[in-house]
């Protein structure tokens, strides 16, 4: 793997709360080469959303580290450089919410040109307009709207819109299309796509759609219950699924065709409620409610194995030199 | 002239808003057929008019500012929209019941579940000789009842509130009390939407075999075509306040016709990995202007002009399949 | 370009009147608030115009005419004459002019420190410097504000300025709690963070993002706040602590008057009736905005 542009060490974030430690990630390593998509899929209480929060910066991590071109990077945002806030940037989940509803495009388009200099007066304008085009929202209609007025994928396409105004090299996608149509949803996909080719970007995709990342991620990582469970290049991870609990997420897709419905490993092999993060089960803390469960699971946390070169899977199913004790 | 083996049948229904900006036309004839013991999708995007139509039929639209200008809904041939308020009480009681998105929204948050399952088991049930049922036989309808909705350690969760619950549970909850009515129709709205994808695997497999067993009906409103696939016989594709294809569902989800419904299939990222399309280009029409003729021509690959002069009808596309677009005209419905 | 850019600023424009529109259009769902609109609109003409339209503008300063003292109502004096024979009803139109400069000075003096001490505690909530400023607001919270004006007020020289002055230092804890608690739940906004994320400086945060979310809770409060201004400069005067004779503040004037009641009703209720209309006008306005910024559902 070439340098790589983005790699967490044991990123550790663990909130402490009045009923107990929120494990919410839990000692986690991956690597990103520049111009990948790393689909970072997971279900409630996985920790993927948090994931993303503490490369960007919303939090520090509570032990561990996040390297950025080799640099440590883990702090909140206040202790960043400016530097790193402009490389660094994020798309959040919900578009409602992520736009000030009480000023115009044009003025929060304008700002982090402002913060970081960029641009000012007339040029402003100039760059504000030509970053609307690029995400295919015309200029005259749409810099003196205020987000209410626009749909969801509208507001949406405006916060990528924000997130690229800085030129950055890295942006972390919080499920920017879980909220929104599916036509919509294909719409603004291959916006993202596009513009990655066009700007040389890297990008994190926080998700829990699996089929959406059969298509636009180059690799894929589960999570569950703050550790990862399986990493892979996205062709192999579909092929050869080896975790059980990637099994059964593969299973419960609604799939709309009975060619997918023949690529899923089972069907209806989902059980079990999924665990709060305050009460991680011991040893490996899927064991609750896995089909192929072992006497061991309980006890002992699983290592990590890399079982072909880029696909890494944590089970006992699959055992490597040492297991970890939970 | 009402299908005599219809449970629920939509007919002509026009629906309007009244707001500052004027008069929002959303529903344009929506007509749709639940049959006895069929299980029926409405399927469509944010803004269809999905939701108005399921508030229609359960008579729950806020009245100024819609207004119904056109249309009846028929239960059992009855009219919901002229229904006297006793009426419309005992319907919803006895006949309708429904799921929606979000549990807690449904769900007292100040009483436990069992408390608020209780009255409804009370309320609805009665032994086969006829008379109501103990206290002791409620109690044991009910943990029935969440155990078959796959509800883990029922016992304890019907001192729970609902707050104490997840999700997952709190849907589960849900659908125990929706099927321990004696309803005969199902209205699901977009039930399992906000849930994780291996709970809503759970929950609609099991919601499946209690439906089957039941012998309910079921007019399950949703976006999600995968969804729509496992749990119905029967689909309506609805955009812009009207139904544009009809059929059964595998059927139609394998061959769409409707130009609309082919690029919402190919929006759908499939697990084959086949790629990403563009989507549908343009947005939903405004309400307040909408397009002239077929709402959908002005974003339709296929567009012709007679599309702009008049919204097309239902025309016959394959065995039991309707699509309302011109390309199809050749075969009248 | 230059094109562009009139063509926005065309676009600017027209999306503003039509923002405004919605706006009126709400308001005026309700006639009530419209009723306080005009009644403040003529209040507002009156007290801008009184020299031209009262008909004994020098009745408002110091003169005397005893030969015309104490007389009821009648066509030469609306509101008839008070005991050293001035007008009450110039005396009123002039008196309009100290309650609403009154209100909107206290307003301005008090309401933007409030409000920035809100916004910076709310949004730095949990640390020493929401601890000192609320802490410090809740000290002035604790003395019923009448009684803090008259403290205040008796303590120094009673004049207009020192009795603004007291009245707009009650006044700011309170607009300092509301924005606070509306910073303190807004810091958490999506749209916040965002600003963090991107190195926006803590005055960018405060300024551009948070407070115009608190305009409308603010303006709502500012305009019923108006009214009880008002009645409290009322009350300052009436005890003699406000605006010294022969100045016509209305509440001086209910004063004077009280003393003669029942017999020369006038000199009192006309002034007391001006000034519940004045505050009643304010309190369907800021009725009418709430319903202006309520969220619509449909």
């Amino acid at each position: 793997m070439t340098e790589p542009i983005l790699e967490a060490r044991g990123l550790t974030k663990f909130f402490p709360t009045k009923r107990g430690t929120v494990r919410a990630v839990d000692d986690i390593d991956f690597r990103m080469s520049p111009g990948d998509t790393l689909g970072l899929v997971g279900e409630s209480g996985s920790g993927k959303t948090t994931t993303a929060q503490c490369v960007v910066g919303i939090y520090a991590p509570t032990t561990g580290d996040i390297l950025f071109h080799g640099r440590s990077i883990g702090a909140t945002a206040a202790k960043r450089s400016k530097e790193l806030k402009r490389e660094i940037r994020i798309v959040f989940q919900d578009p409602g919410s992520s736009l000030n509803p009480k000023r115009t495009i044009k003025q929060i388009l304008a700002t982090p040109l402002a913060v970081h200099h960029l641009a000012s007066g007339r040029e402003q304008l100039a760059r504000i307009s030509a970053l609307l085009e690029r995400v295919e929202l015309p200029p005259a209609e749409y810099l003196y709207k205020h987000p209410q007025s626009i749909g969801g994928g509208e507001k949406q396409m405006v916060a990528i819109a924000r997130a690229l105004a800085t030129n950055p090299s890295f942006v972390v996608l919080d499920e920017p299309t879980s909220a929104l149509d599916v036509s919509v949803q294909a719409k603004i996909i291959n916006l993202l796509l596009g513009l990655q080719k066009e700007m040389g970007l890297t990008y994190l995709f926080i998700t829990h759609d699996m089929s959406l990342m059969r298509n636009a991620a180059s690799r894929v990582a589960i999570m569950y219950l703050g550790k990862l469970s399986e990493i892979a290049d996205t062709a192999e991870f579909f092929q050869r699924p080896l975790h059980p609990y990637t099994k059964m997420l593969l299973s419960s897709i609604p799939v709309v065709s009975d060619e997918e419905e023949s690529l899923k490993p089972a069907k209806g092999i989902s059980r079990g409620e999924i665990p709060s993060p305050v009460n991680v089960p011991p040893g490996c803390s899927f064991h609750s409610r896995c089909p192929s469960r072992l006497d061991v699971c309980d006890k002992i946390d699983p290592a990590t194995v890399e079982i072909a070169p880029g696909h890494v899977v944590r089970c006992h199913l699959y055992p490597g030199p040492q297991g970890k004790a939970s | 002239m009402p299908n005599p083996s219809s449970l629920l049948e939509i007919r002509d229904l026009h629906v309007g808003f009244r707001i500052f900006e004027g008069h929002l036309r959303v529903l344009t004839g929506v007509a749709l057929v639940v049959n006895e013991g069929e299980r029926v999708g409405l399927v469509g995007e944010t803004g269809c008019g999905k939701t108005t139509t399921v508030k229609s039929v359960l008579r729950v639209l806020p009245i100024p500012p819609a207004i119904v200008t056109r249309g009846e809904i028929l239960y059992r041939g009855r009219d919901v929209l002229r229904m006297h308020r006793h009426a419309l009480h005992v319907l919803r009681r006895e006949e309708l019941t429904a799921i929606f998105q979000d549990p807690l929204q449904s769900l007292n948050p100040v009483f436990t579940v069992g408390s608020q399952l209780r009255d409804i088991v009370r309320d609805s049930m009665r032994t086969p000789e006829g008379r109501a049922l103990s206290r002791r036989e409620i109690e044991a309808r009910c943990i029935q009842a969440l155990e078959e909705t796959g509800m883990p350690d029922p016992e304890r969760i019907m001192s729970n509130y609902p707050i104490q619950l997840s999700g997952g549970m709190r849907q589960r909850v849900c659908i125990a009390e929706a099927l321990s009515t004696t309803a005969r129709l199902l209205l699901a709205d977009e039930p399992t939407t906000n849930l994780d994808v291996t709970i809503q695997d759970q929950i609609l497999r099991k919601l499946d075999r209690l439906v089957d067993q039941k012998g309910s009906s079921v007019l399950m409103i949703t976006h999600s075509m995968g969804v729509v696939r496992d749990l119905t016989q029967r689909i309506y594709i609805m955009y812009a306040g009207s139904i544009v294809e009809t059929g059964p569902t595998r059927q139609l989800l394998a061959s769409p016709k409707h130009p609309y419904t082919q690029g919402l299939m190919a929006s759908v990222p499939r697990l084959t990995g086949r790629g990403v399309s563009e989507g549908i280009p343009g947005r939903i029409p405004n309400y307040l202007e909408p397009p002239p003729g077929c709402r959908f021509h002005p974003r339709c690959p296929h567009r012709m002009p007679e599309c702009s002069v008049e919204a097309p009808p239902m025309f016959d596309v394959g065995a039991d399949q309707r699509a309302a677009c011109y390309l199809y005209r050749r075969s009248p419905s | 370009m230059q094109d562009t850019t009139k063509a926005n600023l065309l676009a600017a424009w027209r999306q503003r009147r039509r923002n405004l529109a919605h706006g009126w259009y709400k308001y005026s769902r309700n006639p009530l608030s419209v009723l306080g609109l005009v009644i403040l609109v003529l209040v507002v003409f009156v007290a801008i115009f009184a020299p031209y339209i009262a008909p004994y503008p020098g009745h408002a300063k110091a003169y005397t005419n005893f030969r015309d003292a104490s007389q009821a109502p009648s066509a030469q004096h609306f509101f008839g004459t008070d005991r050293i024979g001035r007008d009450i009803f110039s005396r009123t139109l002039f008196g309009y002019r100290f309650s609403l400069m009154i209100g909107a000075v206290v307003l301005g003096l008090g309401v933007a420190p409030g409000v920035v001490l809100g916004l910076i505690a709310g949004y730095r909530r949990g640390t020493w410097v929401e601890v000192v400023i609320m802490r410090v607001t809740d000290v002035f919270l604790a003395v019923p504000p009448l009684v803090l004006a008259l403290a205040i007020t008796a303590m120094l020289t009673p004049n207009l300025i020192n009795q603004m002055m007291a009245i707009a230092l009650v006044w700011w804890p309170w607009y300092s709690r509301l924005v606070f608690s509306l910073a303190s739940s807004l810091r958490n906004e999506y749209f916040v963070k965002e600003a963090e994320l991107t190195g926006a400086s803590q005055r960018h945060i405060l300024f551009r993002e948070i407070l115009p979310n608190c305009f409308a809770p603010i303006m709502t409060k500012m305009t019923l706040d108006m009214g009880l201004v008002i009645l409290i400069e009322s009350t300052l005067s009436f005890v003699g602590l406000g605006v010294q004779p022969p100045k016509p503040a209305l509440g001086t004037m209910v004063a004077e008057g009280a003393k003669r009641l029942p017999a020369e009703w006038w000199s009192t209720i006309f002034p007391a009736l001006a000034i519940v209309i004045v505050i009643l006008a304010f309190n369907l306005i800021g009725d009418g905005l709430r319903d202006v910024f309520a969220v619509e559902d449909v």
